[in-house]
């Protein structure tokens, strides 16, 4: 009997020291695994500070951290005699927002017909199409939109209005789409039940349905456009980035205040704006 | 001479599918108020909906005043739909417009793209609406948006938009199954008092036998889409009600 339990005592103290072992194996090898990730990690920071900063920073123009300093200070004066020459350019990047958004908006009616599963036309074409034209407006920057429309139509609003235009056609459609998805399907079996045409149900049933929500994705996409038509001077279709782009070109950085204060004001102004229109619309 | 006829219609809804409709046949003549009965899933929204074609049928034909709908393409199909008026079960109502504009939307079907989108109909078809709305108890109710009212008074707008159209046929699916007893049978009362009047023949869905029976002149019971019973109410007994809602016992 005793003999047993020395056995097993024997036996318990051997596999003790064996599972020991393989626990502190096991820490052994996580910690090589983790401590080679974070030299990789370090070495791939090094050489990427190395190559982007330390390569590529113009380090004699930068000078001391004192012309460092000074340089940023001169962002500090704001340029107040500016302003009064500012109020056409602020206009007409509100009138970009609006009339960009309003043409985007009318370039949805088919983006959203098409592009809602429910009453899509012929679905194997129309559909992929109209996915199609919200993906591309959405994954092209509106940057990138309006150096294609400068290129196509020149210089000026025009090009920001389309840039404006097509970049929010992603966002209205996609949304409107999907609010028509989800709608009540008894007013449209009413609207057919009477002898209605397609255009009748989508007027009756579906449009005072979806339009609420619509209304507000529309005033929402309105206020991000506003910030949008501010930066889009900045490669020549109109509006205060234009004369931002002047005033950094000409090194008077405090027009360049100037001009964000006024941009900070038109986008503060947008979102009052919208804040009632949206109450106004629920 | 009966006005419609409906000849072995059978419905499905995807070629894959269970067949909803085997082959149902019957007649509706000028003045009668059919109910068709039966249980759950046996088919009776998919058989009222085939005559209107908000759903296709497969097979069969379906005669209204001697016009075959089953073939008819759209033009003439929605020419066909102003002739018959249709009540739901969950009133379908277009709850952002007014009463007066839900009521007009009855004759949408008269009304060209133009005048829908400017919602400009004619005097005439404006002073039927009011006759109406003051028929069925919402004269004080008008200007009202259609969410705005109970679900009594919601059906009474869709009575009176189904007869703004002037219909020659009334469908009826389910019109009571969303109100409490006493609400379904003033609505019932209606309906049947205005069919009468205006001299429209009904064809009602309804599982609430009582209320078939009580106004309806005629029954057809319904079961797993096949046709059990097709008689005037009074031949109608508990024994084939027991037959007919069978599967609901099982």
């Amino acid at each position: 009997m005793s003999t047993f339990r020395q056995a097993a005592a024997t036996a318990d103290v051997a596999w003790r020291s064996r599972a020991a072992d393989q626990v502190l194996d096991s820490r052994r090898r996580r910690r090589y695994r983790v401590s080679t990730f974070v030299m990789v990690l370090v070495v791939l920071v090094v050489w990427s500070v190395q190559v982007t900063i330390i390569d590529d920073t113009d380090w004699e123009r930068m000078g001391s951290l004192q012309s460092v300093l000074a340089a940023a200070g001169e962002f500090l004066a704001v340029d107040w005699a500016l302003f009064p020459s500012l109020a056409g350019p602020a206009v007409e990047t509100l009138m970009i927002a609006c009339l960009g958004t309003l043409l985007g908006v009318v370039i949805c009616v088919p983006a959203a017909w098409f592009g809602a599963l429910n009453i899509t036309p012929y679905k194997p074409v129309t559909y992929p199409l109209a996915r199609l034209m919200m993906t591309l407006s959405r994954s092209i920057h509106e940057i990138v939109w309006a150096l294609f429309f400068v290129a196509v139509v020149g210089l000026g609003p025009l090009a920001g209005i389309f840039a404006i235009a097509v970049r929010s056609v992603g966002f209205i459609a996609k949304m409107s789409a999907e609010a028509i998805e989800d709608i009540d399907h008894g007013p449209v079996e009413a609207i057919r039940a009477v002898g209605g045409n397609g255009f009748q149900v989508m007027l009756y049933a579906i449009l005072p349905q979806v339009l609420p929500q619509v209304l507000g994705v529309i005033i929402f996409e309105w206020e991000i456009n506003i910030r949008r038509s501010a930066i889009l001077g900045l490669v020549g279709a109109g509006g205060l980035g234009l004369v931002f782009f002047r005033q950094l070109n000409t090194f008077n950085f405090a027009g360049v205040t100037a001009v964000i204060i006024a941009i900070l004001a038109l986008i503060l102004l947008g979102e009052v704006l919208s804040y009632f229109a949206r109450k106004a619309v629920i | 001479m009966p006005i419609l006829e409906v000849r072995e219609l059978r419905a499905r809804y995807t070629s894959s599918g269970p067949e909803i409709l085997k082959g149902v046949s019957f007649e509706v003549e000028a003045d009668d108020f059919f109910a068709i009965i039966g249980p759950s899933g046996a088919g009776k929204s998919t058989l009222i909906r085939c005559i209107n074609r908000l759903v296709e049928p497969t097979a069969g034909s379906i005669h209204f005043y001697g016009t075959d709908v089953t073939t008819l393409p759209g033009r003439q199909l929605r020419i066909l739909r102003r002739d018959i008026g249709m009540i739901f079960q969950e009133f379908n109502l277009i709850n952002r417009m007014s009463v007066m504009d839900n009521v007009l939307s009855g004759r949408l079907g008269y009304t060209g793209n133009v005048r829908t989108l400017f919602r400009a109909f004619p005097r005439a078809d404006i002073e039927r609406a009011l006759e109406l709305l003051q028929r069925v108890g919402l004269q004080d109710h008008v200007d009202k948006r259609a969410d705005e009212l109970s679900g009594g008074q919601r059906q009474r707008v869709g009575i009176a938009r189904a007869l703004m159209q002037g219909p020659r046929l009334m469908l009826l699916d389910e019109p009571t199954s969303a109100l409490d007893p006493k609400i379904s049978r003033e609505v019932m009362g209606l309906i049947k008092t205005m069919a009468e009047e205006f001299g429209v023949p009904c064809l009602c869905n309804i599982h609430d036998v009582r209320l078939a029976m009580e106004f309806c002149n005629k029954i057809i019971g319904l079961q797993d889409g096949v046709k059990m019973f097709d008689g005037p109410t009074g031949e109608m007994d508990q024994a084939k009600l027991d037959q007919i809602y069978a599967m609901e016992v099982l």
